[in-house]
């Protein structure tokens, strides 16, 4: 039994001589001598017990055009001294899905040589907001237009009990909705925005006009537009769109739409604008809302956003800024032709965004699709940023036998929903 | 019957990977045929049903195959951290090469651009600024590692001592008239700056990336500069001669009291992946106390035309 492996071995050993180099056999011999189930071989002569010398590389394979290689290929079997035969990839004429390889980029149909930067829901700007404004050639005012903020203060416009039933809608979703000690954010996140859009739309029965929305999610924007020399698109599914029958209307007047031509837009060098950007060859230049042309709701009102991770608030306010743009882009480009051109009648887009605490609101308005260059009228950005509560805490938190904060709902701010609902309301109101 | 199937089956492997036959020679490793009917190393991945590995002493076994660093290769760069497998010492048979390495806190690598001057594809090869974004530990080497923003991309490098966020740093490959102004993180080729300047990771042939001067709190000097070539004294005090036109960052590596940190303990060693030394009492052969000697000559690295040549 013990004498077979190694009358096995030798024979081996001079028969892989020729086979290959003799540091190639200390390896292989050591891979059979100390196997799965133990060592079995007990020989101890130098060739096992050698050191794994490195490989020698091989032998560089020089191709001459114009002389013919002739290979072992007819012959069917290894012939000494003819060239190793080289045989062309063979290509299937099935198709195999579970074994598709994907051309190379320079063989798709849509490969241009102009590379073009992609803005999508993955993409994280490094610059946030200032990269945004450069990219949409915009102006930032902090604060909400006046037009909302009457809306928010006016009382006509308040929810019968609106503070009980937000605080209650906010338990809900973060403590009330799970069997579990506390739910994660990518649970209670869409449920507080769901709840508190369900209790912006039970007002039909006061605005009748509401009843002209209608809220759709998952679907596709393009918009591709060229900044100076750059092509810029902003792809992809973005969030809640809230569609309405009726056109929003503008926020700022003539004067300050003229006034924005004197400012300028911030450049950061030495980092380029278009930087975090997904610079990518194969592209189709479409600007296409989402949408079919006969669509019943074919303005575009509200964006709803979710932000299930903890921070990266500035890259939340970018990707907001960078989709509304994108949405009234191609609005406007379907309403008055892809002609480059100032705007008469601005198209005015709102976004909300949530992590479930804090609230960012943006109004985006659109005053000019001529965004080659860098001077002349720009479009306007409002923002900000309010909590809806301060915590909300499942265990209390107590320092040194004091409590810091106590446990459910604490700090709630009854502004927030007013300004959310505002943003509801407005243009229906 | 089942014997016959598993030995058809068998015959029906070793066919298909492409080896050769193995039926005259009886026991042969498998590895060794794939080895040297080599294709690249994805084609024969992933190893071949070891259950049934001693049959008729043929190992199919194609486990060492596993010890070579495949989640090294990747060629396109990225700053994200790559998830590291650690080797243990071990080499790519399995056996232990390096003595004293394994376990320790689990580590990302995070790819070093080591070749500063390296424009962006598309721009023209001119001096170029960065911007710092973030400076930070880097659990690979001893350095800290910054983050630098310019044109359209982002990169990591090896961070100088008083580098903080938001600053500017200048890359440029021209040699001009004057000696330039060093200033700390700038890179410049050596024939640019001025003698006597602190400078970090060094190229030692132009264009190959910095090679020498890493570690933390290290730095070399500019000795003298000598018809194309210039001389540097490294942090162990050998004298190296290079090429004018290898560039080279000014200052000092980050993170200077590296060597003056204490371990403390034993356990903190472990989280560093050192594991204990042999116990063994060795005679010493020489090899060991302190050694006072002269400066080995000096290395060059520029392949200067010589005397035989010429004639």
């Amino acid at each position: 039994m013990l004498k077979t492996p190694v009358h096995r071995c030798s024979a081996i050993t001079t028969g892989l001589k020729h086979l290959c180099v003799s540091n190639e056999s200390g390896s292989c011999l050591l891979m059979l001598r100390s196997g799965r189930h133990g060592n079995r071989l007990l020989s101890t002569s130098s060739s096992v017990c050698g050191k794994a010398l490195p490989r020698k590389k091989p032998r560089e394979v020089v191709e001459i055009s114009g002389l013919e290689n002739i290979s072992y290929a007819e012959r069917m079997h290894f012939v000494p001294g003819l060239a190793k035969p080289i045989f062309s990839v063979w290509k299937p004429d099935f198709k195999d899905p579970f074994h598709y390889k994907s051309p190379k980029p320079e063989e798709m149909a849509l490969y241009k040589d102009k590379s073009c930067y992609v803005f999508h829901q993955r993409t994280s700007l490094m610059e946030g907001v200032k990269q945004t404004l450069w990219l949409t050639k915009s102006k930032l005012i902090k604060g909400i237009p006046a037009q909302i903020m009457a809306l928010a203060d006016d009382p006509a416009c308040q929810i019968e009990n609106q503070d009980e039933r937000v605080q209650n809608a906010i338990k809900h979703a973060r403590f009330w909705d799970t069997t579990e000690t506390r739910p994660p954010r990518e649970r209670f996140c869409p449920t507080l925005l769901n709840s508190l859009l369900h209790l912006c739309g039970l007002q039909q029965f006061k605005h009748p006009a509401l009843g002209e929305r209608l809220l759709s999610r998952d679907y596709s924007l393009a918009a591709s537009w060229h900044r100076g020399e750059d092509l810029i698109q902003v792809r992809g599914k973005n969030g809640m769109l809230l569609n309405s029958k009726s056109p929003l209307p503008a926020m700022a007047d003539q004067e300050e739409v003229l006034s924005t031509a004197d400012s300028f837009l911030e450049t950061f060098y030495p980092i380029a604008p278009t930087i975090d950007l997904q610079n990518i060859n194969v592209y189709d230049v479409k600007t296409d809302t989402g949408f079919r042309e006969d669509y019943a709701y074919p303005h575009a009102h509200t964006l709803f956003f979710t932000h299930l991770k903890d921070g990266f608030l500035e890259q939340l306010r970018a990707k907001m800024v960078m989709f509304a743009f994108g949405n009234a882009l191609a609005r406007a480009r379907a309403l008055y032709g892809p002609e480059p051109q100032v705007l008469e009648k601005p198209v005015v887009l709102q976004s909300v965004a949530t992590n479930g605490r804090l609230f960012q609101f943006v109004v985006f308005q659109l005053n000019t699709t001529d965004l080659t260059t860098d001077n002349g009228v720009k479009n306007l950005v409002w923002m900000e940023e309010q909590p809806l509560y301060d915590f909300a805490k499942v265990r209390p938190l107590i320092k040194k036998k004091v409590v810091q904060v106590p446990a459910g709902l604490a700090g709630y701010h009854p502004d927030t929903f007013k300004k959310f609902l505002a943003f509801y309301l407005h243009g229906a109101v | 019957m089942a014997v016959s199937a598993l030995s058809r089956a068998m015959r029906a492997i070793t066919l298909t990977g492409g080896c050769k036959q193995v039926s005259s020679q009886g026991l042969l490793c498998s590895r060794v045929v794939a080895e040297s009917s080599r294709a690249p190393a994805a084609s024969l991945l992933p190893s071949f049903n070891s259950a049934v590995s001693q049959w008729r002493g043929l190992l199919t076994t194609v486990c060492l195959e596993q010890n070579k660093t495949y989640w090294k290769v990747r060629d396109k760069y990225t700053i994200r951290p790559i998830g590291m497998k650690k080797t243990g010492g071990r080499d790519w048979t399995g056996k232990v090469r390096t003595h004293g390495i394994g376990g320790g806190h689990k580590q990302r690598h995070r790819i070093i651009d080591f070749q500063r001057l390296r424009y962006e594809p598309g721009n023209e090869p001119q001096p170029f600024e960065e911007r710092i974004v973030e400076v930070r530990y880097d659990p690979c080497r001893s350095a800290d590692i910054a983050l630098v923003a310019g044109g359209n991309r982002k990169r990591w490098i090896i961070a100088t001592e008083n580098m903080e966020v938001g600053d500017l740093i200048k890359t440029s490959g021209v040699i001009g008239r004057m000696a330039v102004s060093a200033k700390e993180g700038d890179a410049h080729p050596l024939g640019a700056l001025p003698v006597g300047t602190l400078i970090n990771n060094l190229e030692l042939f132009p264009g190959k990336g910095a090679k020498a001067i890493r570690a933390a709190g290290t730095s070399g000097v500019l000795l003298r500069k000598v018809s194309g070539t210039a001389i540097v004294q490294l942090p162990s005090k050998h004298q190296i001669q290079v090429s004018e036109t290898c560039v080279a960052t000014v200052g000092r590596v980050s993170n200077i009291d590296h060597n003056k940190r204490i371990i403390g303990k034993a356990g903190r060693n472990r989280w560093l992946g050192i594991r204990p030394s042999s116990g063994l009492w060795q005679r010493k052969g020489g090899w060991a106390g302190r050694k006072i000697r002269p400066l080995p000559p000096m290395k060059s690295y520029v392949n200067l035309p010589s005397v035989s040549a010429q004639t």
